[in-house]
């Protein structure tokens, strides 16, 4: 589904992804775990699209060329970035914006467009599965959430747009137990052999929940270790000081 | 600069002997100063007189008051009507009301003598005034639904200029939503110089809101002046985007104690559009209330402007007067001049003024893009969040909602 290969990316002529090589299929879920300072969150702007990289290398999405498409292609065309800060937008109505959001996909994908009404019934169902209270939704988005609201805001996102690769960053940071175990479950109830995940985290915790396929220990812009599940917990253990 | 005018109070129909002579006097003093440049303080971001002369050939008073076919009322939201054909009544509906306690007829011109002698547009006004309504209701009377003044106007207005007044009363306990509904859609240049006197008697209550329906080559100008007794209470909101040339004067005088009054504006300005917003509140008595909060985003080449001036004179201790001008400049050309003035001569007194301009926030456009929303429609999104803050405190939902389409289709670019 993804193949990246030899991903440079360089932001205000410093180089912080020195040659990264990652290939996920379907059905698979990816950690990536580093140290601050690593390029984790560069990888997460990267594949989004955020404007500012010099990217060498290539990235290949289900046989497209990533470089070529434009942020919000990139969303149409199956891949959705949960933020580590989602952003507050003052005046612009939760429920609008999801509905503006969801509408731009179906319309990308020669999908029919929801009205009002369908709409809200499909959004109150999946706000009800992330035990999100309805009136979050006809608040102004993200304003005054707490950093847990905000984070099960982007995985109601995430299920309403139903990506084929779906990247986490930093999705645990902020969360307490209860949130963590209601986002994990969300990730868990949306996984299936088609889609694929990418999780960028600090800890084992979140993996915990989500259990993945493979761990990459991302040092220095490179991917100097990759295992199974059980490399989360030896990192736990030893820290990353201990790997090279 | 050559004099780019042929004003003739011989093409006013039916007037007497004597008042040929007021208003002739009224267009002397005209004369002396011709359309303000920005020369004159209150006119030194809008140059009409420059602007006049780059858009017009030989400006004429002579109008037609013929009835336009095309009127059609909106449907979908219930209202009662006053339908003017260049600010003349062609025809009236308070279907939704007690007839008998609105009084609505042709504006009498000998009612009125000049308002405001230093203001060149006011006394060209008070000579070459013709058409507009009077409007009172009586005693207690709250209107059940709002009334749409639907301003339409003929087809022959190139190089015209329309000059209306009209009055307002509201009596002791009454209320209204009046919506001032300007539906032009026409490529003429045409300047239309109405003077507003508004009039709110104890405890009554006045919503005044503008609305342009669409682009329009109209060079709009109006001054509202109102007074404020005890207890009344005066709301204004302006959606006015769409006009070539638009200045609004809004003075208030609350005289009475308790008297408030609010002025919102949500504009987006597109193309070389220019609109210049510009109040007066006076606090002439103690514990009364001004808010005003003034919303612009500047898009293109256009020109935003406001200039808001509080006085508070000194008997008119306990004021709470409150000044913002926002403005959100989404491109390099555009531009937005404000002037905040406050003047105070009460000692107990809460007065705050603010004013902000920025650019669109680059990291939400992202954030809206990474969620399959094309960059244009992201700005909108933002756009529209910014301006439709001001539609916040209106606590009519149908109202609410009919607002926001308008907004909306504005933002759009109509």
């Amino acid at each position: 589904m993804l193949k990246i290969t030899n991903l440079k990316a360089t932001i205000n002529e410093k180089l912080i992804l020195k040659g990264l090589d990652l290939n996920i299929k379907p059905g698979e879920v990816h950690a990536i775990m580093g140290p601050n300072g690593s390029g984790k969150s560069t990888l997460a702007n990267v594949l989004s699209g955020k404007n500012g990289y010099e990217i060498e290398g290539e990235i290949s999405f289900n046989g497209m060329d990533l470089n070529d498409l434009k942020i919000e292609e990139r969303a149409q065309k199956g891949i959705f970035l949960a933020f580590q800060y989602p952003l507050e937008i003052p005046g612009v109505n939760t429920n609008n914006f999801l509905r503006t959001s969801l509408n731009s996909v179906r319309k990308a994908r020669g999908e029919k467009e929801l009205d009002t009404l369908t709409f809200l019934k499909l959004i109150k169902e999946k706000a009800k599965e992330l035990n999100i209270d309805e009136k979050f939704l006809s608040r102004q988005l993200n304003v005054g959430f707490s950093g847990g609201e905000k984070k099960k805001n982007e995985i109601l996102q995430m299920k309403l747009l139903e990506p084929k690769l779906s990247i986490l960053d930093e999705t645990d940071s902020g969360l307490d137990i209860d949130a963590l175990r209601i986002v994990a479950d969300g990730v868990n109830s949306y996984k299936n052999k088609e889609n694929a995940f990418l999780i960028i985290t600090h800890y084992q915790r979140l993996l915990d929940y989500i259990k993945p396929d493979f761990i990459h220990v991302l040092s220095a812009g490179k991917i100097i270790k990759t295992g199974n599940a059980d490399l989360g917990e030896q990192l736990e253990k030893t820290g990353y000081a201990n790997l090279s | 600069m050559k004099q780019n005018y042929d004003f003739d109070i011989e093409k006013i129909k039916n007037l007497s002997q004597e008042e040929k002579i007021s208003r002739k006097k009224n267009l002397d003093l005209f004369y002396k100063s011709g359309f303000p440049s920005k020369q004159v303080e209150d006119w030194k971001f809008t140059d009409l007189n420059l602007i006049l002369n780059k858009n017009f050939d030989n400006i004429s008073n002579e109008v037609n008051f013929e009835s336009s076919k095309d009127f059609k009322a909106i449907e979908n939201f219930e209202h009662n009507f006053i339908f003017l054909t260049n600010g003349k009544i062609i025809s009236t509906n308070f279907d939704h009301e007690e007839k008998s306690k609105i009084l609505i007829k042709d504006f009498n011109q000998e009612e009125v003598k000049n308002i405001n002698p230093s203001n060149a547009l006011a006394l060209l006004n008070s000579a070459l005034s013709s058409g507009g309504f009077s409007l009172e209701i009586t005693k207690d009377y709250k209107l059940k639904k709002p009334l749409i003044v639907y301003n339409c106007f003929s087809q022959d207005l190139k190089n015209k200029i329309l000059n209306n007044k009209n009055s307002i009363k509201l009596n002791e306990g009454s209320e209204l939503t009046l919506i001032d509904y300007s539906d032009n859609n026409t490529q003429n240049n045409f300047i239309k110089n109405t003077v507003d006197t508004i009039s709110l008697n104890k405890n009554a209550v006045l919503k005044n809101i503008l609305i342009q329906n669409s682009k329009s080559n109209g060079h709009f100008y109006k001054y509202i002046k109102s007074s404020l007794e005890s207890g009344s209470s005066y709301e204004n909101y302006i959606l006015s985007s769409g006009l070539k040339l638009n200045k609004i004067e809004i003075e208030i005088n609350l005289n009475k104690d308790n008297s408030s009054c609010s002025i919102y504006s949500a504009l987006n300005l597109l193309g070389d559009q220019h609109q210049e917003i510009k109040t007066r509140i006076n606090h002439n008595s103690p514990n009364c209330k001004s808010y005003q909060k003034i919303k612009n985003v500047l898009n293109d080449k256009s020109k935003g402007i406001y200039q808001g001036k509080i006085f508070v004179e000194k008997v008119a201790q306990k004021t709470d007067a409150y000044q913002l001008s926002k403005a959100l400049i989404v491109s390099d050309n555009a531009e937005f001049d404000a002037k905040p003035e406050l003047e105070i001569y009460a000692d107990d007194v809460k007065c705050s003024h603010g004013s902000t301009s920025g650019s669109i926030d680059s990291d939400a456009v992202h954030y809206l893009m990474t969620r399959g929303i094309s960059k244009q429609e992201a700005v909108k999104l933002l756009i529209n969040g910014f301006l439709n803050e001001v539609l916040e405190k209106i606590t009519n939902n149908e109202l609410k909602i009919f607002l926001e389409k308008i907004l909306e289709r504005q933002i759009n670019g109509h």
